[in-house]
């Protein structure tokens, strides 16, 4: 903001800002005063629009700013005179300026010479356009992910054979700090999940199945339900959501940071060192939580058989044995270790796939989760058909 | 009574102390910024030059000592009375610090919109003109801060900074990660925008080329205060320091003073 010397200019007019518009000779005069500056811009510029431009009755009449009862100036209010002066230029009035000091005619000279500047158009589409845009990107985006995930399933496992040939690239330290931290540190919350989701099932299937006399079966149900599907789905679940996440916000991080641009160029394959430990150590720990989660499901369920049918742990763990089998247990763990795969895979695709902001990483991270869950529920869901297809 | 005495402090820091830590940064820092000059901060590494202007600007709170600015201390202000501080100064952070989310010109924006009721026919003039008052093209106004160089993102974190007019910025680092050719065209930026808006600059550089072609005033961190302030030249020519001997006396410096280069064309 440029000042005017104070003694310069009388009290009143520091105040206000504005302006009027007279004719004095042949020259139409727009007299402004007070602060044009950015914080009265707003009131300026809505005065200044119902303005109506002076048309010259000869062609020699002229315009003339005056500012010499300006006070203070900065850009916005240069803006605002240039804007003006273009329009009475534009109606034939040829305008100057008067009454500018050395400060402000540096720059509204200024302010006029970048006031000239072509601007590019930001390209709009209509509503339709827009639809079909987002769909073509999302269903292209849905087949970019097929390719992708299935080229990544392809190198990852090629990375994985080459372990046998060269076992030295095996990272041992990152497999275990992984398998300590998607492992071992989840076992709390697994826990404490699968016991709930275990006691709220047996206490609504005891209620259900009371009108029909057959509340003992819900011992049944529950064993069946948290072998089966209980137990892998929440733990799949939840890890999707703890160490998916945590994998892509890790890779994608080191990617932002050129991290793994820098692994490269030293020699070092990123497989070896940051997807595979990954992979491998959810491979190892998803199958261990499930069978815990197994276990806590029916612990959830015995305490609330106990509590609603007064079924003692004895008496609980005959029921289990009549109502299910090794096979029940073995249809739930089989599917262990191919949501361990997908999740693993996802989680690190995605945080290869981050670009250089955090914006990126952000929706990265979310669609690593969404992604991993969603396809979980799809292999559960083939693996249902699969398994009672051949009777198991 | 000097004649710097007569002119007008817009920032007064007396007395600052601050320390993380077990490690003191300063014990008693004390500082002018006067109306209109180009202020450059220089110190060893550590010695908290960034750590000041977030003092300043009321990013990092003091353990001790009073800053004041526009004649009222900091530490009493309204939360009102600040946000009218606070839209009296424009700062520029080292890597432009652009939301990375919304184009360039919604980001010269943003300052506007949060602070003043304008058209919106108003606010994209204005930020062309912003934008085009620090060099960058009119194809920048559209794209996002990760589309653009760095030496983009810098000259758009200005044109950000100076979106409402202040009267002061702030620049940390201005030059740094430019090219030689880039940090110099930054220079003479500073320079005009600094003419042509009446703007206080106060800067933290390394760079001793923006020294000794823009800096008014240079003012040296080194054992936990301010030891000295004066002109580049005037540094250049009586060190008096240890620290600011090696800095202004050093091969680089020679290389980048006025007086070495007149020696060298003529």
């Amino acid at each position: 903001m440029l000042k005017r010397d104070h003694q310069l200019v009388l009290p009143t007019e520091v105040r206000t800002p504005g302006f009027r518009v007279e004719l004095r000779g042949t020259t139409f005069r727009l007299v402004a005063t007070g602060a044009w500056t950015v914080a009265e811009a707003a009131d300026l510029d809505k005065a200044l629009k119902r303005l109506r431009v002076p048309i010259p009755p000869t062609p020699d009449f002229t315009g003339e700013m005056d500012i010499a009862g300006i006070a203070e100036i900065d850009t916005a209010g240069a803006l605002l005179l240039q804007r003006t002066v273009s329009a009475w230029q534009k109606g034939g009035l040829r305008t100057r300026y008067a009454g500018a000091t050395e400060d402000f005619r540096v720059l509204i000279q200024e302010v006029h010479r970048r006031g000239q500047a072509e601007r590019p158009e930001i390209d709009t589409q209509g509503a339709v356009q827009d639809f079909v845009d987002s769909v073509k990107n999302a269903l292209t985006g849905a087949w970019r992910d097929v390719v992708d995930l299935t080229a990544f399933l392809g190198e990852v496992t090629a990375g994985f054979l080459r372990l046998f040939k060269q076992p030295w690239r095996f990272r041992t330290t990152s497999f275990f700090h992984h398998l300590d931290y998607a492992g071992l540190r989840a076992l709390p919350i697994i826990s404490l999940i699968c016991f709930l989701i275990g006691a709220v099932v047996m206490q609504q299937g005891v209620v259900q199945l009371k009108p029909f006399g057959a509340e003992p079966f819900a011992v049944n149900m529950v064993a069946i339900l948290a072998l089966r599907e209980v137990g892998i789905l929440l733990t799949a679940i939840m890890v999707a959501g703890r160490s998916g996440s945590a994998f892509t916000a890790e890779i994608g991080s080191m990617k932002m940071r050129e991290e793994i641009d820098a692994m490269r160029t030293l020699g070092i394959d990123p497989m070896d060192t940051l997807v595979l430990p990954r992979v491998l150590a959810l491979v190892v720990a998803l199958p261990l939580l499930t069978f815990l989660g197994d276990i806590m499901a029916l612990a959830g369920g015995g305490v609330m058989a106990f509590a609603v049918l007064g079924l003692d742990l004895s008496s609980y763990i005959d029921k289990l044995h009549e109502a299910v089998d090794f096979q029940h247990f073995m249809a739930g763990m089989i599917k262990a270790p191919f949501a361990a795969v997908i999740i693993g895979l996802v989680g690190c695709l995605e945080g290869l796939r981050v670009q250089g902001s955090a914006e990126s990483l952000g929706t990265h991270v979310t669609s690593a989760v969404v992604k991993a869950i969603f396809l979980v529920i799809i292999v559960d869901a083939v693996f249902a058909m699969f398994l009672s297809g051949i009777g198991v | 009574m000097s004649v710097e005495d007569e002119r007008e402090v817009v920032i007064r820091v007396r007395e600052l102390a601050k320390s993380f830590g077990s490690h003191q940064i300063w014990e008693a820092l004390s500082l002018d910024v006067y109306r209109g000059e180009i202020l450059a901060i220089v110190g060893g590494s550590g010695q908290g030059k960034s750590v000041l202007m977030r003092v300043i600007t009321g990013l990092v709170a003091p353990d001790k000592g009073v800053v004041a600015l526009f004649g009222q201390n900091a530490d009493t202000l309204t939360p009102q009375a600040r946000l009218d501080i606070e839209k009296r100064w424009g700062i520029l952070f080292q890597d432009g610090a652009l939301f990375s989310s919304l184009t360039v010109l919604q980001n010269i924006q943003v300052p506007m919109r949060e602070h003043l009721d304008l058209p919106q026919a108003m606010m994209d003039d204005l930020a062309f003109l912003k934008l085009t008052m620090v060099g960058l093209p009119p194809e920048a106004a559209h794209k996002f801060p990760s589309e653009l160089s760095g030496g983009m993102r810098k000259r758009a974190g200005l044109a950000r900074a100076l979106a409402l007019d202040p009267e002061i910025v702030f620049l940390d680092e201005p030059t740094a990660g430019l090219d030689p050719i880039g940090a110099s065209d930054f220079d003479h930026l500073i320079r005009k925008l600094q003419q042509t808006l009446g703007l206080t600059v106060y800067m933290v550089t390394h760079d001793l080329d923006t020294i000794f072609t823009v800096c008014d005033r240079v003012a040296v961190l080194a054992d936990k205060k301010i030891v000295r302030t004066g002109s580049p030249s005037e540094l250049q020519s009586q060190p008096d320091h240890p620290w600011i001997e090696e800095y202004f006396c050093g091969e680089r410096a020679r290389a980048a003073s006025p007086a070495e280069q007149r020696r060298l064309i003529g």
